[in-house]
């Protein structure tokens, strides 16, 4: 009796660490001192409040949609081409369930976008970018994507008031 | 008849006192003590026995040998019960653990269906600060939709630059199909006129055997 409980708590912590997501294993397994990584979590609470804030209609129904936006990103060229390897490496092996939706490979960058699809309100995206400066993006969706939306919103956000300073891309 | 009484009444309260009366004795002091014109040397005494002597009209119940045997069959069955739980203890277990087990499984399947929850800690208080992040990540996302499109749109253009005449192309093709097709027809055709060919030789043989 003592080890079923064994056997199934470990069954346990190792299904809640995989329910943690990409971003999660991905620190766990591959984050090291010397090699800083920017993580930055938002939540439904938060996305409903910034959905709240948001104007634009088409950004509005887009938050209001998403579950959560979790990102990593490293701004050092040798630390970002390092995890990049890595990030493919581990959505690989470890996340069999997501399809490859789009790989891009241009000659200063390369961007990969991988998708698990759940029920129709539960989908979840990982996106691992290299940009032109090696910079490094790991962002991972989840909650209801509308790739419509989401293909058009490039020029919206370029609009959107708040976002005119600061954008982690300026920085 | 008194005195003679009183006399032998004190013998007998003497043997009382030292629980030396028989049965019969003691009755006799009962009866004796229940009389009403009792001496009044002795009413201090009365008492006692008038106790004695209701104590003793005190019997059991009506029906009450079949209650007890009642109670006594209940009890019984009581144990039996509990034999029975004792029988099928291990079995119990089993279906505790089974039980447990699922559970688990359930909340197991259940956590990881519903990993789209944010097991994390929020980075911002502020929506007005977060939502720079979030931009970001939409706007990256965007991007790579667009960069697809766009990679997708210029390989047509490239395929419309190299100048194809898709008429040409798809006379050629159904051409083929075609010829395939009467190459498929004409085979299985040949396949047909060798059975029937063979047939004949092997009727031919039988005939001239006859």
């Amino acid at each position: 009796m003592r080890k079923t409980m064994l056997v199934l708590i470990i069954l346990l912590t190792s299904a809640s660490l995989s329910a943690n997501g990409f971003v999660t294993q991905f620190i766990h397994k591959y984050s090291e001192e010397g090699r800083p990584l920017n993580n930055v979590n938002i939540g439904k609470t938060m996305l409903d409040k910034m959905a709240a804030n948001t104007e634009d209609e088409e950004l509005k129904n887009a938050f209001k949609e998403l579950k959560s936006i979790r990102i990593i990103s490293s701004e050092n060229a040798k630390d970002s081409r390092y995890y990049f390897e890595k990030a493919n490496d581990l959505v690989k092996e470890e996340f069999g369930d997501y399809e490859e939706m789009v790989s891009v490979n241009e000659r200063n960058s390369r961007i990969s976008v991988w998708m698990k699809r759940g029920d129709k309100n539960v989908q979840e995206l990982i996106l691992i970018s290299l940009d032109e400066e090696n910079h490094l993006s790991i962002i991972t969706v989840s909650g209801k994507i509308d790739f419509k939306t989401f293909s058009k919103l490039s020029g919206t956000l370029k609009n959107e008031p708040a976002l005119t300073e600061d954008l982690p891309e300026n920085k | 008849m008194a005195a003679k009484n009183d006399g032998y009444i004190d013998i007998l309260l003497e043997r009382y006192w030292s629980c030396e009366t028989t049965l019969s004795e003691e009755q006799e002091l009962r009866d004796f003590f229940s009389q009403s014109n009792l001496p009044a040397a002795w009413q201090p005494y009365a008492p006692l026995f008038a106790y004695t002597r209701e104590e003793q009209s005190v019997s059991l119940s009506e029906g009450f040998d079949e209650r007890l045997k009642k109670a006594m069959e209940k009890e019984k069955a009581g144990n039996k019960e509990y034999i029975t739980i004792r029988i099928f203890a291990p079995l119990l277990r089993v279906a505790a653990s089974l039980l447990l087990i699922v559970g688990l499984g359930i909340s197991i399947f259940f956590i990881t269906r519903q990993n789209n929850n944010p097991w994390f800690v929020e980075t911002y208080d502020d929506p007005n600060a977060a939502i720079k992040d979030a931009t970001y990540a939409l706007e990256k996302l965007s991007h790579a939709l667009q960069t697809t499109e766009e990679a997708s749109l210029e390989t047509i253009r490239v395929i419309d630059d190299l100048d194809i005449d898709w008429s040409a192309l798809d006379s050629l093709m159904a051409e083929d199909e075609e010829l395939t097709a009467d190459s498929l027809a004409a085979t299985a055709q040949e396949k047909k006129d060798t059975l029937h060919i063979g047939t004949f030789i092997s009727n031919n043989k039988k005939e001239k055997e006859i």
